[in-house]
């Protein structure tokens, strides 16, 4: 018993010595860029465009990247949100059916020919009020992520066919065709305005207090409650903001096609959801970037533009999305436990061999070079 | 001051007393919407009618006493994946049968199917260690698309006559299928969820995974027979789904997933695990049945059950969890 005491003294003696060098990491802050698993994501994307480009000769032409960018603006977009929501270990299955209805509503004011600023500004405004009414169900009566959003997707769902009266919306006059149609140096627009978005909210979730505090919930949410991070607005704050980003989908959405079908946004939660956990965020919550989920959303959009061109049924396609969401997690998961156990195993044998040298200075290096040893012998008993 | 403190006490806690016994409180919940369900149609009190409307309720059953029990073991525990097993298992019935297998050998394959497409989940959830979200959502979809795949999109039909006996027939006037499959099943998995060591590891395992591992209960292995059981239900419900309509359509348990879920919490399964019953759920088949087959009766769109059932589950979570906080409230007092 003393002596394990004596041990413990010695560790925080040895973390003390390090003081200085825990003080600075802490004054340059922690940063959430992208790490290795980012760089994973980005070097499947590269092969997966080199054997599609291989396989069909016309992949990469401009035109095919261009539409496979345009048609993947929305998914994109939406991905920010779901990025951030995921971040905080919440989740959203109800975006689909929430564009459906922020979709609806756009197309209503376009056919009564309002501003299309105003039009924007309605679908952002909609598009929040459904972020708030997740964020607060799952803030204030504590009523679980999934839960409260396989509810709200539903009752969303309803609304779209009750809106929609059984009839399909079409032939909407192109309000937003600059937006969606128009390009800039052989871009889409919409591609830019995907671009500006996502460095936004990059520079929000890098650099801001907010965005840290959305990986400070993820990571534990009671140790965020005691260094006076207000867990509550954080939650409700990152839900409206994934609403708001819907919002902008759908103005998309509605330019792109001109039109609101019966199953608007239906496969939009899973796609979103692939793509963020193939862009390395933890489902767990508490660690994921916006690179990484660019990266996801990229490799889907080839993947779906890919394997219709190669000729596979599209009834394929949602296999192969579930498939991939199990498989990025189940290898996430793997090798996450793997770094731990390595990391759990160096930091004992640091930890041995650093208290000895603190405790014997006389003679340290014999003793150091014996309780190395011993260290290297604890990760194999535990 | 007629109503004082004393008494308004004492009808809060009548009312808790009411809130806190879940089956009371469906029970309560079931003569209301009977009483409703009769004002908007005469039909709907019938004697035929409400036994008649069990059968409706049969697949929806069984599929959430295996999600239940998931739900209750705890750990974040779900099963997303229901209904796209019941399709998948319906759709490897129909091509059993095609192939010239004896109809009843195909809906023995079925269920079969059902048994491996659980335990692939419990590989995913329990041995992986995907949170149970992620990896029945990727089946949700991974099952569904061969369901589709398989039969490329097209409903099978053909089957032969006599198969029809377990989704159309009656027994004694009760729906055959709730006699053959249902209650059986209901019963059998209350006798082992109340009654038996394996049934108690369920429950402890949902209220305190470290305590459970700490008095040697193989956690992993409970959770595994559980998502198994899940996969064997789906495709007993398969089973009788195939043989009411006597087509085998891979879209055939859509929407199953939300069903049992919302069953399993408003019969008062608590959605982190540890608490809830196989009573309360059956009671729970029953209320929502009655309320889709009365929406009916009353002319009203199919479309408006899904957001009826997405209010119901809010609904039933929200009073979940301000009875939690309640009674943590109490024994606190008690305590003190």
């Amino acid at each position: 018993m003393e002596s394990r005491d004596a041990h413990a003294a010695r560790i925080s003696d040895s973390d003390v010595a390090r003081g200085p060098e825990l003080g600075r990491v802490a004054k340059a802050g922690y940063v959430p860029m992208p790490g290795r698993r980012e760089y994973v994501t980005i070097a499947l994307l590269a092969v997966e465009i080199v054997i599609f480009a291989l396989l069909v000769p016309n992949f990469l032409h401009p035109n095919n990247v261009s539409t496979v960018l345009r048609n993947a603006t929305e998914l994109a977009i939406v991905s920010i949100g779901m990025t951030m929501v995921m971040v905080l270990g919440g989740i959203d299955v109800s975006v689909g059916s929430a564009l459906g209805v922020v979709a609806i509503v756009v197309a209503w004011q376009i056919q009564t020919g309002m501003h299309p600023l105003a039009i924007a500004l309605v679908a952002l405004v909609a598009g929040m009020a459904i972020g708030l009414m997740n964020g607060a169900l799952v803030t204030w009566v504590r009523i679980p992520a999934i839960i409260t959003t396989l509810g709200t997707m539903n009752i969303l769902r309803a609304a779209v066919f009750g809106m929609l009266g059984g009839r399909w919306i079409t032939g909407l006059p192109p309000v937003f065709a600059g937006l969606t149609a128009g390009s800039f140096l052989g871009v889409p627009m919409s591609v830019y305005l995907m671009m500006v978005l996502y460095l936004i909210f990059w520079y929000l979730l890098t650099f801001t207090p907010f965005g840290r505090h959305i990986y400070a919930v993820g990571n534990n949410a009671e140790a965020a409650v005691l260094v006076g991070i207000n867990v509550k607005r954080t939650q409700i704050l990152t839900y409206m903001l994934l609403g708001s980003l819907v919002g902008v989908a759908s103005l998309l959405y509605v330019g792109r096609l001109g039109s609101v079908e019966i199953t608007v946004g239906q496969d939009l939660a899973i796609q979103s959801i692939a793509a963020v956990v193939i862009g390395g965020t933890s489902v767990l919550g508490g660690r994921g970037s916006l690179v990484g989920t660019l990266a996801g959303v990229l490799f889907m959009a080839f993947m779906r533009n890919g394997i219709v061109l190669l000729g596979v049924p599209s009834l394929w396609e949602r296999a192969i999305i579930g498939a991939l969401v199990i498989l990025s997690a189940a290898v996430d998961l793997l090798v996450e436990r793997r770094t731990a156990r390595h990391r759990l195993a160096e930091r004992s044998i640091k930890r041995a061999s650093a208290s000895s040298i603190s405790s014997t200075i006389p003679g340290a290096l014999r003793a150091g070079d014996g309780s190395t040893a011993g260290g290297a012998a604890t990760p194999g008993s535990q | 001051m007629i109503m004082g403190t004393k008494h308004i006490r004492a009808v809060g806690w009548l009312l808790y007393r009411l809130l806190s016994n879940r089956v009371y409180f469906l029970l309560g919940v079931m003569i209301v919407v009977v009483v409703i369900m009769s004002g908007i149609s005469p039909y709907f009190f019938a004697l035929d009618n409400m036994l008649g409307m069990t059968r409706f309720g049969a697949v929806l059953a069984l599929v959430a006493l295996g999600q239940t029990l998931i739900i209750v073991a705890g750990g974040g525990g779900i099963d997303l994946s229901v209904g796209s097993m019941v399709s998948l298992c319906s759709v490897v019935i129909g091509l059993a049968s095609q192939a010239g297998l004896n109809i009843w050998v195909a809906a023995l394959t079925g269920v079969l199917a059902g048994l491996v497409l659980g335990a692939v989940n419990g590989v995913n959830v329990v041995w992986i260690g995907i949170p149970p979200l992620i990896g029945t959502l990727g089946t949700l979809y991974t099952y569904g698309a061969l369901a589709l795949v398989l039969t490329g999109g097209v409903p099978i039909s053909g089957f032969p006559d006599s198969f029809g006996f377990i989704g159309q027939g009656d027994i004694f006037g009760v729906p055959a299928q709730v006699v053959l499959l249902v209650l059986p099943a209901y019963l059998m998995l209350q006798f082992v969820a109340s009654k038996t060591v394996f049934g108690r590891r369920i429950y402890l395992t949902g209220v305190n995974e470290t305590a459970a591992r700490f008095a040697g209960i193989p956690v992993k292995k409970v959770r595994f027979v559980l998502y198994t059981l899940s996969g064997v239900l789906a495709g007993l419900g398969a089973v009788v789904m195939t043989s009411w309509l006597l087509t085998a359509r891979p879209d055939i348990g859509s929407g199953l997933e939300l069903q049992s879920i919302t069953v399993a919490v408003l019969g008062g399964t608590n959605i982190f695990g540890g608490e809830g019953t196989l009573h309360g759920t059956i009671l729970a088949v029953l209320i929502v049945t009655m309320v889709a087959s009365g929406l009916q009766l009353a002319n009203i769109n199919p479309i408006w059950q899904l957001a009826v059932l997405g209010f119901i589950l809010l609904g039933a979570v929200a009073l979940n969890q301000s009875i939690g906080r309640l009674t943590m409230r109490r024994r606190g007092a008690i305590s003190e």
